[in-house]
């Protein structure tokens, strides 16, 4: 046995993985990590971690790091390691020049959930002030905007309303279209727990996930549903609570728009959402939604958390409108043990949305057309900002395309890897003119950028993050930064060089002025924080300590709103050609599109992406486990190793998507959510035959 | 050239419609208006009055078009909001 390496020194600090934020001390000997052993107190994980957050650290020293600025005049071009101010003045000379040449409005900036509260709330500052438009996106266009849309629009904020600890009081819990188990973790131990104590789980899922069937863990009711029939199903269940009258007439009548009410009855109470219509189209055995919907209204204490299966679609908003709806019919939000609850998918996806990194949002999702809001930040910034909404990250590819738009900065991210139709986002790169990215890798987009920043790992700087229970907890430095900058200030640095002076000594000032400008942060700061070990927005005069559930009292605009929610079926339809339908998930080891994992001693669990397919759809293709196999889509093709597996139904087939070589996202197509853009990953019509002799696959 | 193509814009703004359609006639249309003034940005729009004009709004559903009518005469007159239509 190897003697353990003896830690010299210990930082506590916030994993940057899943939405769970869970706390860590990050242990150091000679400068370097050894290990990551789970903080006790963390009140986002009490002293539990998983697999990534424990072991998959030392991607920040791996040999793939670039640790110098680089800079080229075209992408054909080698790479020119250049000093920070040289890189600097080299971007900002392209920014200045193509705004001269093509407009103000012809450049943008994206920024990343991997990076902290107030490198975002920087990145969109830099658009702003900097480049002088609102053409700034965040990643979370791509995941969970519908989320901030649709429970904007029912509840009146886009967040969470409860913390993870409410779902020990629960006794039903309804996960849809997530998979707490794989995908995040430590809630998923929680949630678990909360079952063995008699909670009743209830899954909607086209797949029999680890969350419905593991030890310890068996859902009472799972809707194995069609991949893209969420709305529909979701619209049955509200249904059989309207028809069968077991909605709280009492809350609805005290807490919600009755009229509105009224008009939703309507509308999922016609007999074409009933079970036995929907049933068949859903691929579903209607007396289980029924029974479902009466689990769910019973309660007494019902609670819904759900993941990317309820948003990457094209209704993805209309879908987070529908669990909106069901919490105010039913009465389950406002205490503790209800209410609904997005899982998100990156450490800090609930920053990125709360920060203003949005082209028609400042934060505390204001609109920028509002002259009040936006007097605001003028007063703070003295700049005068533009009035109306700028490009959102898609649309900035669209208009790339047609040579309307010359520039990006791009903080942290990899659209060619994780954005939909890969083909589109690199026609769109190379038809710009400067592409900077600011990243720990040469990543697929690195490849098509003109100038690189090498970027600051979480575990090279400080700040804070804020998980999917709105909880703002400390990230801190534990080593120094490879690149020599944190990634604050590195947009501190463009900025300045494109003539916008700022400066600040730490990033404590940052969260000061998020808290003058932000009403939801205003009582926040890094000695608050640090005080009380973590604080859940809002924190403001009312709640100084931070706020565990949300709309007690009254939700943000007074009356709750029921929105009608009519299913559409998406244009994503299978066919003779393309008679299965591929929906994507993650698993245990692996996060995202695998930039930091990958790069770990995780791989030795999971080392490849696979194709599951049912017994019967791999028969008919004459397919084993092990075979490899080709998918094809309308929009492109890839080859994945078979598993043969009891998970999905027949007509359905899953893999994960965390391997840059399988290059899923070359098979999805670009229809999007019909109000954020959200692209649909999961539903795509494919087709799969095999390719070659079998190969041993991991697990089967 | 268009801003961004034609035919993704029309696709765009219909799904909208679309979201809109089960509320009555004022609502209906007022829901689209307030989505493209608040949630698009200007070129995106002008190109979609573009095409308007080029065509008489070929393919675009009829209370999108009713809407983008009244965007086009009210321009900021109205707040932004989320949110059922409120009309």
């Amino acid at each position: 046995m190897p003697i353990p390496v003896r830690p010299d020194h210990s930082v506590t600090t916030t994993c940057a993985y899943c939405g769970v934020g869970c706390g860590f001390k990050a242990e150091t000997s000679e400068g370097r990590i050894v290990r990551m052993i789970p903080w006790k107190e963390g009140k986002a994980n009490h002293g539990h971690s998983c697999v990534k957050g424990r072991f998959a650290f030392d991607y920040y020293q791996h040999p793939d790091r670039i640790t110098s600025p680089m800079i080229r005049k075209s992408v054909d071009d080698p790479w020119q390691e250049v000093d920070w101010d040289t890189a600097f003045a080299y971007a900002a000379g392209e920014f200045k020049r193509i705004q001269a040449e093509h407009g103000v409005t012809s450049v943008g900036a994206v920024s990343s959930s991997r990076c902290t509260n107030e490198e975002i709330f920087l990145m969109q500052k830099f658009a702003r002030v900097a480049l002088r438009n609102n053409n700034i996106d965040n990643c979370s266009r791509i995941c969970h905007s519908p989320t901030q849309f649709g429970l904007s629009a029912t509840l009146g904020a886009g967040a969470a309303s409860q913390h993870f600890d409410s779902v020990l009081q629960s006794d039903v819990v309804l996960v849809v279209g997530a998979n707490p188990t794989e995908g995040h973790p430590v809630f998923g131990s929680m949630m678990k727990r909360a079952v063995r104590r008699g909670a009743r789980l209830l899954v909607i899922d086209p797949r029999r996930t680890e969350t419905v069937d593991s030890p310890h863990c068996q859902a009472e009711v799972h809707l194995a549903l069609r991949p893209g029939t969420n709305v529909l199903v979701l619209n049955s269940v509200a249904h059989v609570i309207v028809r069968e009258r077991l909605y709280n007439e009492e809350f609805v009548r005290a807490r919600c728009d009755w009229d509105d009410f009224g008009l939703w009855m309507g509308m999922v109470g016609d007999d074409r959402y009933s079970p036995e219509v929907v049933g068949p189209e859903a691929g579903l055995d209607p007396d289980d939604i029924r029974r479902l919907a009466r689990i769910y209204a019973a309660g007494p204490n019902s609670t819904i958390y759900y993941g990317l299966g309820v948003t990457e679609h094209s209704q993805g908003s209309t879908g987070v409108m529908c669990l909106g709806n069901l919490t105010m019919a039913t009465g389950m939000i406002g205490r503790e043990g209800v209410g609904v609850n997005p899982l998100r998918g990156q450490g800090n996806v609930q920053g990125g949305s709360c920060l203003g990194s949005w082209p028609h949002m400042l934060t505390g999702y204001r609109f920028v057309t509002d002259d009040v809001v936006r007097g605001s930040f003028e007063d703070e910034w003295k700049v005068t900002l533009d009035s109306e909404p700028g490009l959102r990250l898609p649309n900035m590819f669209d208009a790339a395309v047609t040579g309307s738009f010359k520039a990006i900065y791009i903080q942290g991210e990899d659209p060619v890897q994780s954005d939909p139709n890969r083909h589109h986002v690199e026609a769109a790169l190379r038809a710009m003119d400067c592409v900077v990215v600011q990243d720990l890798y040469l990543s697929e987009t690195a490849k098509l950028a003109h100038v690189f920043f090498p970027g600051s790992s979480s575990l090279e700087k400080d700040g804070t993050f804020t998980n999917a229970e709105r909880r703002v907890s400390m990230v801190r430095k534990v080593v120094e930064p490879l690149g020599g900058l944190a990634d604050w200030q590195i947009t501190v640095g463009f900025m300045n060089a494109m003539g916008y002076e700022c400066h600040y000594d730490h990033p404590g000032q940052v969260l000061d002025e998020i808290a003058r400008t932000s009403p939801a942060y205003s009582g926040m700061s890094f000695d608050k924080i640090d005080r009380l070990g973590s604080v859940q927005w809002p924190c403001n005069t009312d709640a100084p300590e931070g706020t565990e559930v949300l709309h007690m009292a009254t939700f943000p605009r007074g009356k709750g709103s029921f929105m009608l929610t009519g299913y559409l079926p998406t244009q994503e339809r299978a066919t003779d050609q393309y008679p299965l339908l591929l929906t994507t998930g993650r698993i245990l080891s692996q996060y995202n599109v695998g930039t930091q994992t990958r790069r770990t001693a995780n791989m030795v669990w999971h080392d490849d992406d696979l194709l599951e397919i049912s017994a019967d759809d791999a028969a008919a293709r004459g397919l084993a486990n092990g075979d490899r196999a080709r998918i094809s889509s309308r929009y492109g093709a890839t080859e994945l190793t078979v598993q043969i597996s009891e998970r999905v139904n027949p007509g359905v087939v899953y893999t994960t998507f965390h391997f840059a070589h399988t290059m899923v996202n070359n098979l999805t197509s670009d229809l999007d959510d019909w109000a954020t853009n959200c692209p649909e990953y999961k539903v795509t019509a494919v087709d799969v035959e095999r390719v070659s002799v079998p190969q041993p696959v991991a697990g089967s | 050239m268009s801003f961004i193509e034609t035919e993704r814009l029309v696709t765009m703004a219909n799904q909208i419609g679309d979201f809109f359609e089960p509320y009555a006639s004022e609502r209906r249309i007022e829901g689209v208006r307030n989505h493209l003034r608040n949630y698009w940005d200007p070129r995106m729009r002008q190109a979609l009055y573009d095409h308007i004009d080029a065509t008489g709004g070929a393919d675009l559903r009829p209370h999108v078009l009713e809407a983008v009518a009244i965007l086009r005469a009210t321009a900021a007159d109205k707040k932004a909001y989320a949110g059922p239509p409120q009309a």
